[in-house]
């Protein structure tokens, strides 16, 4: 479970020094990715510099979330491994966890897709790869898409899950990600777009056996396998994602509009994040920075959560312990 | 007349390796003997001058099987007349050991419809290996044979060279296209485009031929040179030859994949190198159905391109990952080709059966990347 405000998780103990530095490093870069890169503000000074300090913060924050997110989602995949009887954590068993949201559902397959499509043509342009493909069998394309495809098709009753795969429509989170990447890169340097596409292409997948040591998988009795791993790899890079489009959101909101007829109405809680002593801090002073400030991440978690509001007692069953999944 | 396809087809030999000898002292008859030797003499001055044949092949004819240029290049009004002749000299070339060079003649060659538009890729690949199963006793990496249709056929395809406006029928093997073909010069697919010097660099030939005889993987893993042979983990020899750089694949049916030539003409090579080393063990292996199955090029457009703009306007044909793959994935249409677009400029462009289409896949994308050229 999250806490919200209190001492941030301590993983120096828990993993090496510089395992965990590095983490950080990834979230700070994906952080930055998604945005915080501080753009030249009105007097034209590049802040980096200033907002180093709320970034780590924030970084630290995400990566907080982002592992209890994956250690819970990881566990529930567990037991219904264990409903199933299986010895290994499959990718149906994550896909299974998904099948309430249908859009994100939809992201991950079309993500399974482009990897296997991107291992097709890369082991085309490779001899070596050419070979080893034939040498391990030929049934390895569109591995992950026949796995997705049999096993959608098992568990559809209604025919929905199924009507994803040919459902062509635009996916707005990844067009609203897209848009934004395409305004932060048009008004950069290439040195600056160098730096943002390095910081682009890390992920969690790159260092699998540190993701799997991070999330503790070897304490685990049942595992999860290669391709749930790929899974697990993409569900992190999402959960950051989302992270980072809804502290947008509400960074958005905090800032008051002229004319907005809403802006008496901000709920009471947020004023009191906002005032907290925990965050005044990091928000008083880096104010002027456009870094995305820790407090704005909390928030962002909780109204995810929709613990507050009318309907909070009847949402969704598979949050019992009160982790609202952001990946997923 | 028996003679006259040879003079021509010896010049067309060694013009493979080396630049174009003046035509033979004598014009007269080669013995059987002589073309054998014409044929080790290829084979190994093929070896021994590969380093120049990479460099030139580009220059030389980009698009059009190399052959085809040469016989345009050479007398056409002699290749035209030897027509008629190679029927009558089919025959009498049945004692000289055919069985690893030429491909099956067949009567359905005559009725093989056949493309002059570049832009048909498919049916070229079609086109070539009918064409390719011709009785041509010598060694010739020439994708077409001298037999009446198809000769006219291969002057129609000579015309893919030519500009646009010249589409000449593809079925009717008339005079009018030859004498078109003869009168024409030869222009090779312009590589060089319009707006820039760049030229996709072939990096790899995916190529699949026949041998059509059933095989002892056993045998020829024991028997040959650099041949591994794992049975439990995959059903076929995996052989390597140093001149042309490349690997195959042989399976015990009979077919065999040959890869990681740089041009088609070492693909064909390597392919009917291999071909006769499996004859040498003792299979009666044939060279049947060679075809190009993949080629893939790079090239560099010496400038960073911003991906993130192309992903956004080209949407339906383009998928960018950076976390997955740091290139954009760039899926064109026509010619279906499949582009790597990296952020530094460098192009990747696969999924190619004929170097036409690599060429114009570049083109087309060129001016798209100027477009999101990162200042």
């Amino acid at each position: 479970m999250v806490v919200f405000g209190t001492t941030f998780f301590n993983f120096d103990s828990f993993i090496g020094k510089t395992d965990s530095i590095e983490i950080i490093g990834k979230s700070v870069f994906l952080c930055r990715y998604h945005n915080i890169l501080p753009l030249l503000n009105d007097s034209g000074r590049y802040s980096l510099g200033d907002a180093r300090r709320p970034l780590h913060e924030t970084a630290v924050l995400v990566e907080d979330v982002v592992h209890t997110q994956l250690i819970n989602l990881l566990q529930q995949a567990a037991e219904v491994s264990q409903l199933r009887g299986a010895r290994v954590i499959t990718p149906e068993d994550l896909l299974f966890l998904m099948r309430k949201d249908k859009k994100k559902l939809r992201r991950l397959l079309k993500y399974m897709f482009i990897r296997d499509y991107k291992s097709k043509i890369v082991k085309g342009i490779d001899e070596d790869d050419l070979l080893e493909d034939k040498l391990s069998g030929s049934n390895n394309t569109n591995k992950r898409q026949k796995i997705a495809q049999d096993f959608l098709n098992s568990i559809d009753q209604t025919g929905e899950l199924l009507a994803m795969f040919e459902d062509d429509e635009v996916d707005e989170v990844k067009q609203e990600r897209m848009e934004r990447a395409e305004r932060q890169t048009r008004i950069m340097d290439s040195a600056q777009y160098a730096e943002f596409c390095e910081s682009r292409q890390l992920s969690f997948s790159k260092k699998a056996s540190k993701f799997r040591d991070w999330l503790d998988c070897s304490s685990m009795e049942i595992k999860p396998n290669v391709v749930a791993m790929e899974i697990l790899a993409y569900l992190a890079y999402e959960t950051v994602a989302q992270l980072v489009d809804l502290a947008l959101l509400v960074r958005q909101d905090m800032v008051t509009k002229a004319g907005d007829p809403f802006s008496h109405a901000i709920s009471a809680t947020f004023i009191q994040y906002h005032n907290s002593a925990e965050s005044t801090a990091a928000c008083g002073v880096e104010a002027h920075s456009d870094a995305i400030q820790p407090c704005h991440i909390r928030e962002a978690i909780r109204r995810y959560s929709h613990k507050i509001g009318p309907l909070s007692p009847f949402t969704n069953a598979y949050r019992r312990n009160g982790m609202a999944f952001l990946a997923c | 007349m028996a003679s006259a396809p040879r003079p021509e087809r010896v010049p067309r030999l060694l013009a493979g390796c080396l630049p174009p000898p003046p035509p033979p002292p004598t014009v007269g008859l080669l013995s059987m003997e002589q073309e054998e030797t014409y044929l080790e003499l290829y084979l190994d001055q093929c070896a021994a001058q590969d380093d120049l044949a990479p460099p030139r092949s580009p220059l030389f004819n980009p698009v059009v099987p190399y052959g085809m240029y040469i016989l345009n290049a050479s007398n056409p009004d002699t290749a035209f007349n030897s027509n008629p002749e190679v029927k009558e000299t089919s025959g009498d070339f049945s004692s000289v050991d055919l069985s690893f060079l030429p491909d099956e003649v067949t009567q359905e060659n005559k009725d093989q419809p056949v493309i002059s538009s570049r832009h048909e890729t498919e049916e070229n690949s079609e086109s070539q290996s009918p064409q390719s199963r011709l009785p041509l006793p010598s060694e010739q990496d020439i994708g077409l044979g001298l037999n009446s249709s198809s000769l006219s056929n291969s002057h129609s395809q000579l015309h893919p060279g030519d500009t646009d406006s010249v589409q000449p029928s593809p079925e009717k093997p008339n005079s009018d296209s030859l004498s078109l073909a003869s009168i024409t010069p030869m222009t090779p697919m312009t590589p060089v485009s319009e707006c820039c010097g760049i030229v996709p660099q072939l990096q790899n030939i995916v190529s699949t031929v026949n041998l059509a005889c059933k095989l002892d993987l056993k045998k020829i893993a024991l028997h040959a040179k650099n041949a591994e042979y794992n049975p439990k983990r995959f059903a076929a020899v995996i052989m390597r030859i140093r001149e042309p750089r490349t690997t195959a694949l042989i399976f015990s049916s009979g077919k065999m994949v040959c890869t990681g030539a740089k041009s088609e003409e070492q693909s064909r090579l390597a392919a009917r190198k291999y071909a006769r080393v499996v004859q040498k063990l003792g299979f009666p292996a044939r060279f049947l159905d060679f075809k190009i199955q993949n080629m893939v090029g790079s090239c560099d457009v010496r400038f960073p391109i911003r991906l993130e703009g192309l992903v956004l306007t080209h949407q339906q044909f383009s998928s960018y990952e950076p976390e997955l793959f740091p290139g954009l994935i760039y899926r064109m249409v026509k010619p279906r080709i499949v582009l790597l677009i990296f952020v530094s400029g460098k192009v990747v462009l696969t999924g190619a059966k004929e170097r036409s289409e690599i060429y114009e896949a570049f083109e087309n994308i060129y001016p798209i990347l100027k477009g999101f050229k990162k200042a």
